[in-house]
């Protein structure tokens, strides 16, 4: 009779199933939160990584590149191409800038990457038409005439030869760059530097940023160290970048979901717990009976706890693999860690067969005295 | 004769303080084997409580229980395996499980005392074929009549070849024709099995078939 238990569960087949998918809607919504922060902290670093400066410098006070607000004077980029340790010339000026551009008479959101054509900051090349026209930027005034031209993500789905409005001035798209989505699927606009501190930043010869790579025989460390000890700026390097902008645009925004994860976590347990409670209470008459006809505490713990397993393990991994599908279908990136994932799996079958597992502790307690009474 | 049942001064008593009730008070009772006995009695008089006593279901209060000769002593040897081990239980509700065919619900008492399923459901087949079920394997409760469902229990209390049979009133839920039928059965199982009977019942019409009747009354045994 080692089928005892699956005999039961088919008879209260409606509650195992809907059981069965309360745990799998559970696991799948925690696995796929999980997937979004993820999926959001790959897109926090991949424009970063891909720039390839080591070092990333803003205005003091301002937190960090990327964080607060930052407006450097450009009088810092000659400066810097000549800096002790960086790379001569290789200091690039920067404009990174939210925007809501209007796309095919739809307001849509974006960031406007300015920078200087060659430099670091965004791509030499397109991966489709061409690149914007690049300003002499040394030399630029407001009245030079440099086209309004845009270089867009790929997967904006834009056409060569489009305009896009910003800043209530239209701008050409003329090339398509690689696909390098920042947080929550924000496509990066590309263009030059001049354009971008015309359109967004009042026309004020500040930028943002500056980049800089450092000589292959210096730590980024200390060249940082030694910029950041300057008055009015602030220097980072990659990895401490990286480490501001995934804890300022992922993790603290994302306490609350983890906090929500934590709590999906504990509905998991308590959903299980609970139904595996009610259950028993339907069958207290049963398991009295078990017990009076010589079902010892742990024969009738072990057909409760195999059914608990069972509807457990069912249910965590179709919510495994339920995330994945949500995942694929999803309107944002979800990046599913399968390690995480499957460590996500293992921490929820232990929670719900933990919970299970308290739930018919307290059911086998019933005195078997009370198969005398009652209906089953 | 030897006592499959020999109890000396079984007590229990329910709640604390002044609500304390003596459901059985100081009881002595001896049961020979292969007998059948029937323990009769008003309601509440303490005739389940003391079924439930002698069936090691609930544990006494003061007096001593040896069953087959082996003192029970629940720190020395769970009852549980007692249960399943010397007796049989019987109840008036039938309380088979409704998610398991006839056969299953015969099986279960004997997987419980981990028979092998082969052994079990040869045993089953034959207890059942017994109790005149053979037509009814694989029926689940629910499509039993209340005779067929206590023929079931029945079969399922013999299942592990047990020294006694508890039956709580197993005619109440019966109309009088199949009581009849129910006591020849158990009749003829007594004889088939040399198993000894004790049965609680209010049923008057049923002592003709009793070796023995003992009378309760306020937890006693009394001489009517």
């Amino acid at each position: 009779m080692k089928t005892l238990f699956l005999k039961d569960m088919r008879y209260r087949r409606a509650r195992v199933v809907l059981t069965a998918l309360g745990i799998t809607v559970l696991i799948s919504l925690i696995l796929l939160l999980g997937g979004i922060m993820n999926g959001m902290r790959i897109q926090a670093r991949q424009y970063v990584e891909f720039t390839g400066a080591d070092v990333w410098i803003s205005a003091e006070g301002s937190g960090g590149a990327f964080i607060g607000f930052s407006m450097v004077v450009e009088e810092y980029m000659a400066f810097l191409n000549s800096g002790p340790g960086l790379v001569p010339d290789s200091a690039s000026p920067l404009v990174f800038a939210q925007a809501r551009p209007t796309v095919r008479g739809k307001s849509t959101k974006a960031i406007v990457v300015g920078y200087k054509l060659g430099q670091l900051g965004g791509p030499k090349r397109a991966i489709e038409g061409k690149m914007f026209t690049p300003s002499n930027f040394e030399d630029y005034r407001p009245e030079d005439p440099v086209p309004y031209e845009v270089v867009v993500d790929e997967k904006m789905g834009l056409e060569i030869g489009e305009q896009i409005t910003l800043s209530n001035e239209k701008v050409r798209v003329v090339g398509k760059a690689k696909s390098l989505m920042f947080v929550l699927d924000t496509p990066l606009l590309f263009m030059d530097v001049r354009i971008a501190q015309k359109l967004l930043l009042g026309n004020t010869p500040h930028v943002n940023m500056m980049i800089a790579k450092t000589d292959t025989n210096e730590q980024p460390v200390r060249v940082s160290e030694s910029l950041d000890a300057l008055e009015t700026i602030e220097a980072r390097t990659l990895n401490q970048t990286l480490g501001d902008i995934i804890a300022y645009y992922v993790d603290e925004p994302m306490k609350a979901v983890q906090f929500l994860r934590v709590m999906l976590w504990l509905a998991a347990g308590i959903l299980i717990g609970m139904i595996t409670y009610v259950t028993m209470l339907e069958k207290t008459q049963e398991i009295g009976v078990l017990k009076a006809i010589g079902g010892s505490n742990g024969y009738v713990m072990g057909l409760l706890l195999k059914q608990v397993v069972l509807i457990s393990a069912v249910g965590v991994v179709l919510g495994l693999i339920l995330s994945y599908v949500f995942a694929a279908a999803a309107p944002i990136f979800v990046a599913i860690n399968f390690v995480e994932s499957i460590i996500v799996v293992c921490i929820s079958f232990v929670v719900c067969c933990g919970s299970g597992y308290l739930a018919a502790r307290k059911a086998i307690a019933v005195d078997p005295m009370i198969a005398f009474r009652g209906e089953i | 004769m030897a006592a499959v049942i020999d109890g000396t001064g079984l007590t229990k008593r329910f709640g604390t303080g002044d609500a304390t009730v003596v459901a059985v008070d100081s009881v002595d009772i001896r049961i020979e084997e292969s007998e059948l006995v029937m323990i009769m009695g008003d309601s509440g008089c303490g005739k389940t409580t003391l079924i439930s006593l002698l069936g090691c279901i609930l544990t006494p209060d003061a007096g001593e229980l040896r069953i087959d000769g082996e003192l029970i002593d629940p720190m020395k040897k769970d009852l549980s395996v007692i249960r399943h081990e010397k007796i049989g239980f019987v109840f008036q509700l039938f309380h088979l499980l409704p998610y398991l065919t006839a056969l299953e619900n015969v099986m279960v008492a004997m997987d419980i005392a981990s028979t092998k399923t082969s052994e079990a459901e040869r045993r089953a087949t034959e207890l059942l074929t017994q109790v005149g079920l053979s037509a009814r394997f694989d029926h689940r409760p629910a499509q039993l009549s209340g005779g067929e469902k206590q023929r079931v229990s029945f079969a399922r209390a013999l299942a592990n070849r047990p020294k006694i049979v508890f039956a709580d009133e197993p005619t109440a839920n019966l109309d009088s024709r199949q009581s009849d039928n129910l006591m020849n059965l158990i009749q003829e199982l007594r004889r088939e099995h040399q198993t000894t009977i004790a049965i609680v019942t209010h049923h008057e019409g049923l002592k003709e078939n009793a070796d023995r009747i003992i009378h309760m009354k306020d937890g006693r045994i009394v001489t009517p």
